[in-house]
């Protein structure tokens, strides 16, 4: 049999004496085979890389990704049911540097905490998530739906599945919140899952009013893990202030970003190098990677967010 | 028995995809959360060699692009997993056949996550997608390969050794005689 050409025949440390060789490196033949399927699965790439470039909604990508969607939908539900210990497991990672800080308050009131605690297990955490998402946006009709999945940082986008779809009247281009203030929007949906663009994701810019003023300006994301954001201001002789909040101005009928939305903090304000204005960096209220519950904005106000003023003339 | 491997070998995948996106993702490292896909590639790789490489790594690519929340040109990953699969399988061939030692694994699996990471970004850079930063291309790239080879430590042996069970009498009895 023929040995590949010039295959250095680094023996493995754990070979045992006497063992053949299951195979010898391939004849011309098997290499022959081998770059056949490499090439044709790279021209495969290629294909859908060309076909799906543009991703636009008549990408003939969409029917696999509904497909795909469709069966993993179901599996990572199940999944993220199953991921309590997980769950703990970070938890406790999180805790750890806290909890030395912490450590002096804890003997002082021991018994505060311990009910703190035992307490704040994860049903009663997701029913105090539902509690204050009631109150932030009383004047929506919402669904809640579970983040059951969430991309990683290797594909620098900044986007989560969540349990809700089309079946539960989730469409594209509808804000998504939380107890504490704006997650993103919802980019692609399919029957039952729907997958969110976070506001920390680079191609996400959403419109933002400081409150302190209410000067206009834009808030992009950075693609930082933090999901820490920039916000610059369309006038450009407006400041922000560090301490300054930012909340949604809003979109023309509502979509993708409903008004009034908590959005984050100015935590610094650098000026634009060689133009005028300034950049303020952001910290988000909603920490991306401890999301959770959240709400789909899938209804217009339940009751008109302006009530009428009647004047009486002299 | 080549039906077998075959159905064995997608229901890794599709288990990898499923753990990576929605469990593995809650112990992420500074974001960064273990290629569990990848890792499976590898493990495919390095047990049946450069062809089931190439086609593991393009299927279990090709579920990363589109398994939500993917919201990225299809075929990047597929691509990327593809290229990676295929250098692990020549790895295990480079060895003539014989099982690779715990450092060679190791360092496939590093060589692995570089090349797909790098194939992932170059690519999106190609097409002008505005997330790819490679600023931070190196830390993710370094927190991505030590947890992968983490995980590598526990996957790796459990699937070569599943793959290992369903041989063909054929191949097993040549194994052992010489």
């Amino acid at each position: 049999m023929l040995k590949d050409l010039g295959t250095p025949t680094t023996r493995s440390a754990f070979r045992s004496a006497g063992e053949t060789p299951l195979r010898s490196a391939g004849t011309p033949r098997d290499v022959r085979r081998r770059r056949t399927v490499l090439v044709l699965v790279i021209l495969a790439c290629f294909t859908l890389i060309v076909l799906d470039a543009r991703r636009s909604a008549g990408s003939p990508v969409e029917p696999l990704r509904e497909a795909a969607a469709g069966v993993f939908g179901p599996l990572e539900s199940t999944a993220t049911s199953a991921r309590q210990p997980v769950d703990n497991l970070r938890d406790r990672f999180a805790e750890m540097d806290r909890l030395k800080a912490e450590n002096e308050k804890l003997k002082k009131d021991n018994e505060d905490l311990t009910r703190e605690l035992t307490t704040s297990d994860y049903a009663r955490n997701r029913a105090q998530e539902l509690d204050k998402l009631l109150k932030i946006a009383p004047a929506y009709t919402m669904t809640p739906a579970r983040v059951i999945g969430i991309g990683s940082a290797q594909t620098f986008s900044h986007t989560v599945t969540i349990d809700a779809g089309t079946a539960d009247g989730v469409h594209t281009d509808m804000t998504v919140l939380n107890g504490t203030g704006l997650v993103g929007r919802v980019v692609r949906t399919t029957q039952a899952t729907a997958t969110v663009l976070l506001i920390g994701d680079r191609n996400s810019t959403v419109g933002g009013r400081l409150n302190a003023s209410m000067a206009l300006g834009f808030v992009s994301g950075r693609g930082e893990v933090g999901g820490t954001l920039d916000y610059k201001l369309i006038d450009p002789k407006a400041r922000p202030k560090v301490g300054d909040r930012i909340v949604t101005w809003g979109s023309s009928g509502n979509a993708p970003y409903v008004p009034g939305v908590p959005i984050g903090v100015v935590t610094s304000v650098t000026a634009n190098e060689g133009s005028l204005g300034s950049t303020a960096t952001v910290k988000p209220y909603v920490d991306p990677t401890r999301i959770d519950t959240v709400g789909v904005v899938t209804g217009p106000p339940a009751r008109p967010p302006r009530t009428q003023i009647t004047g009486k003339g002299n | 028995m080549t039906a077998l491997r075959i159905g064995l070998a997608a229901l890794f995948l599709m288990l990898a995809v499923t753990v990576q996106t929605s469990v593995l993702t809650n112990i992420a490292v500074a974001g960064v959360t273990c290629d569990l896909t990848l890792i499976v590639v590898i493990a495919l790789a390095l047990s049946r060699g450069p062809e089931w490489g190439a086609i593991a790594g393009f299927m279990g690519g090709l579920l990363l692009d589109v398994v939500p929340p993917a919201d990225h040109t299809a075929g990047r990953w597929a691509l990327s997993l593809a290229i990676a699969g295929y250098i692990a399988g020549l790895i295990r061939r480079e060895t003539s056949g014989s099982p690779v030692g715990p450092l060679g694994v190791a360092l496939t699996v590093v060589l692995g996550t570089a090349v797909s990471f790098f194939i992932y970004s170059a690519t999106g850079s190609l097409l002008h997608d505005p997330s790819v930063d490679w600023g931070e291309f190196g830390v993710r790239l370094g927190i991505a390969a030590g947890y992968d080879v983490v995980g590598a430590i526990v996957v790796i042996p459990l699937v070569m050794w599943l793959m290992g069970r369903v041989k063909p009498a054929r191949e097993r009895s040549r194994r052992v005689a010489p």
